[in-house]
């Protein structure tokens, strides 16, 4: 679904040249959970956002849906952001000014759904995460699962074929952090969704169906 | 973009609320610059708007409306020997003192007219008829002059130049710029108060209209020791002394743009501070699909609205303060061409002042969203 192929990354900071990610190849395949780790400042985060098309390599290809997206323009990369991917945050990142639903719903309508739907497409993905009863909570009266379960529904409004979780379980006790590693489990098994997890916590492993380790910049075989 | 910019605006209550209150605060001190100065070049035209002629003839070289001179009045017969003028009528303004019941005496501004032709008779009545100050010394005064005055009441008896006048007629909202009250006499009158066979003005209609600047030309070269106006123009040359020549213009035009200064100013920061306060939401947005031009909208949204509430709450409260301004001798003209222009100034203003947040936008880089 999402292929990388021998992508770098490179920044300056001052004078000195830093190579966050070297020459990485990974391929994301459909109905699989790709689990992604390694310490911190390894470029796992980096890595997660050429591949979501938020960051442009300094050098490789990338391909999503069988087609080549580092060849097209900047401009063109929030039109497969939006029909490719779907994003879960490790701080979350919800719309303070919004409910959950709500929370949802723009993601609905940025995506150009049908507008006289949104509401019934919006509630439905809170069903999925069981969280429908929190519909009208802000973020702010929402527990870390019940967030990180809205940031899910959200990744998942428009029914995108990719789902690139970034540390996922950072914020969460184990408890809520075992049911949302279950919850992209049984998408990618479920749905056929490909998720990739970016994370360093061991417990992770479990759930995914391949892990890759990096460090320095490059997968460690 | 339209529904988030909606939802996001009504949840931070607070910051719209200042957002609001500084464009309505703006609001008030531009339309109100621009409506008393609209306000008050009516009333220095007012006369020549009213008087229903086509050529206004003044003595040489005179600034405005109200700082004429006096000129042979029977250089009138010229005019009329002329084969394009229909009707000619002489009109005479001039300063008098009015003794004041209680003692004292207030300087008034006399119109001397014709009651048989009404030309230059006051436009709107309250009390009396024109044709009252026929066959005697009689006046018609404004009832907006009360303020200056005291209590007017026909039939009363006052003390104007020296000679005693009753009061006939009472016209409603005549005002002058010079803010004297107005006192209209018969032509005849007047005489009593003004050098001996002199007159102020000579106004004229013509046959045809379409003949109007030949028949200024033709009049101008006649009259040597005078100067020919057209209506319109003598109104251009009465605004433009009191804009320019006075400087008053420049000081409204000042005020007024520095009331946009300050409306620009608040809707800026405010919503120069939510974006940088929402960066992170931004960026998410970003990150997700959206496109700069899609947040772009999304803040040009919010100013609108913004502009388009505190632009009818600042106005809203100045039609309502209109009343008691105007009471106090202050004219508000705020009619449709001064809100539809102003609010355009305005919204352009505001626009070009959410400008500081768009630069902002457009180097956000989404990667940010996935820093913890």
């Amino acid at each position: 679904m999402v292929e990388a192929m021998n992508i770098s990354r490179e920044y300056i900071e001052g004078s000195v040249r830093v190579l966050a990610v070297d020459s990485v190849s990974l391929t994301l395949r459909k109905g699989e959970v790709l689990l992604i780790m390694g310490p911190s400042g390894s470029g796992k985060t980096t890595l997660i956002s050429m591949m979501g098309c938020i960051l442009h390599p300094t050098s490789g290809e990338v391909s999503v849906g069988g087609k080549l997206v580092t060849a097209l323009c900047e401009d063109m990369l929030p039109d497969i952001r939006k029909r490719y991917f779907g994003f879960v945050f490790q701080s979350f990142n919800l719309f303070p000014s919004l409910t959950a639903a709500e929370n949802v719903e723009a993601v609905l309508r940025l995506k150009g759904q049908n507008k006289g739907n949104v509401r019934a497409q919006a509630l439905h993905l809170l069903e999925m995460v069981k969280l429908n009863h929190r519909k009208d909570f802000y973020p702010r009266d929402l527990s870390g699962g019940e967030k990180q379960r809205v940031a899910f529904a959200r990744a998942l409004a428009g029914d995108p074929p990719v789902i690139l979780a970034d540390e996922p379980t950072a914020n969460l006790d184990s408890k809520n952090a075992t049911e949302v590693l279950s919850l992209l489990k049984g998408l990618a098994e479920g749905f056929g969704k490909a998720v990739a997890i970016v994370s360093h916590d061991p417990k992770t492993e479990a759930f995914a169906h391949r892990v890759v380790f990096m460090e320095d910049g490059r997968l460690k075989t | 973009m339209l529904w988030l910019a909606l939802k996001t605006l009504a949840h931070e209550k607070a910051r719209l609320i200042i957002t609001v209150f500084g464009v309505a605060f703006s609001t008030v001190l531009v339309l109100m610059q621009v409506g008393m100065y609209i306000g008050f070049m009516g009333n220095a035209t007012n006369i020549i708007r009213h008087v229903d002629a086509d050529i206004w003839i003044t003595s040489k070289n005179i600034q405005c409306f109200d700082f004429t001179g006096p000129f042979p009045e029977e250089r009138i017969n010229r005019v009329r020997s002329h084969p394009q003028i229909w009707q000619a009528e002489r009109l005479i303004l001039t300063m008098a003192m009015l003794k004041l019941p209680a003692g004292g005496v207030e300087q008034v501004q006399v119109l001397g007219f014709n009651p048989d032709s009404g030309t230059g008779a006051p436009w709107s009545m309250l009390e009396g008829g024109i044709n009252d100050v026929k066959g005697g010394r009689y006046m018609i005064m404004d009832k907006t002059s009360e303020q200056r005055l005291g209590s007017l009441n026909t039939g009363s008896i006052w003390e104007l130049g020296g000679n005693r006048f009753k009061l006939v007629g009472l016209s409603k909202g005549i005002r002058n710029f010079i803010n004297a009250p107005i006192v209209f006499i018969s032509y005849d009158r007047t005489k009593e108060l003004y050098p001996e066979n002199q007159t102020s003005f000579i106004v004229v209609k013509v046959r045809d209209a379409k003949k109007l600047d030949s028949i200024v030309k033709e009049l101008n070269s006649q009259l040597r020791d005078n100067d020919v106006y057209t209506r319109k123009g003598f109104i251009y040359k009465t605004v433009m002394y009191w804009t320019v020549q006075t400087g008053m213009g420049m000081g409204f035009f000042l005020t007024a743009v520095l009331g946009l200064a300050v409306g620009g100013a608040i809707v800026g920061q405010t919503i120069y501070t939510n974006t940088m306060e929402h960066l992170r939401e931004l960026g998410t947005l970003k990150a997700i699909g959206a496109k700069n031009s899609d947040i772009y909208k999304m803040i040009f949204i919010q100013t609108g609205i913004s502009v388009i509430i505190g632009y009818t709450a600042g106005s809203l409260f100045l039609l309502m303060a209109r009343q008691g301004m105007e009471k106090g001798g202050v004219d508000l003209y705020l009619g449709f061409w001064v809100f539809v222009p102003i609010f355009l100034v305005m919204l352009c203003t505001c626009l070009l002042a959410a400008f500081f947040s768009i630069r902002k936008v457009r180097t956000l880089d989404p990667v940010m969203v996935f820093r913890g």
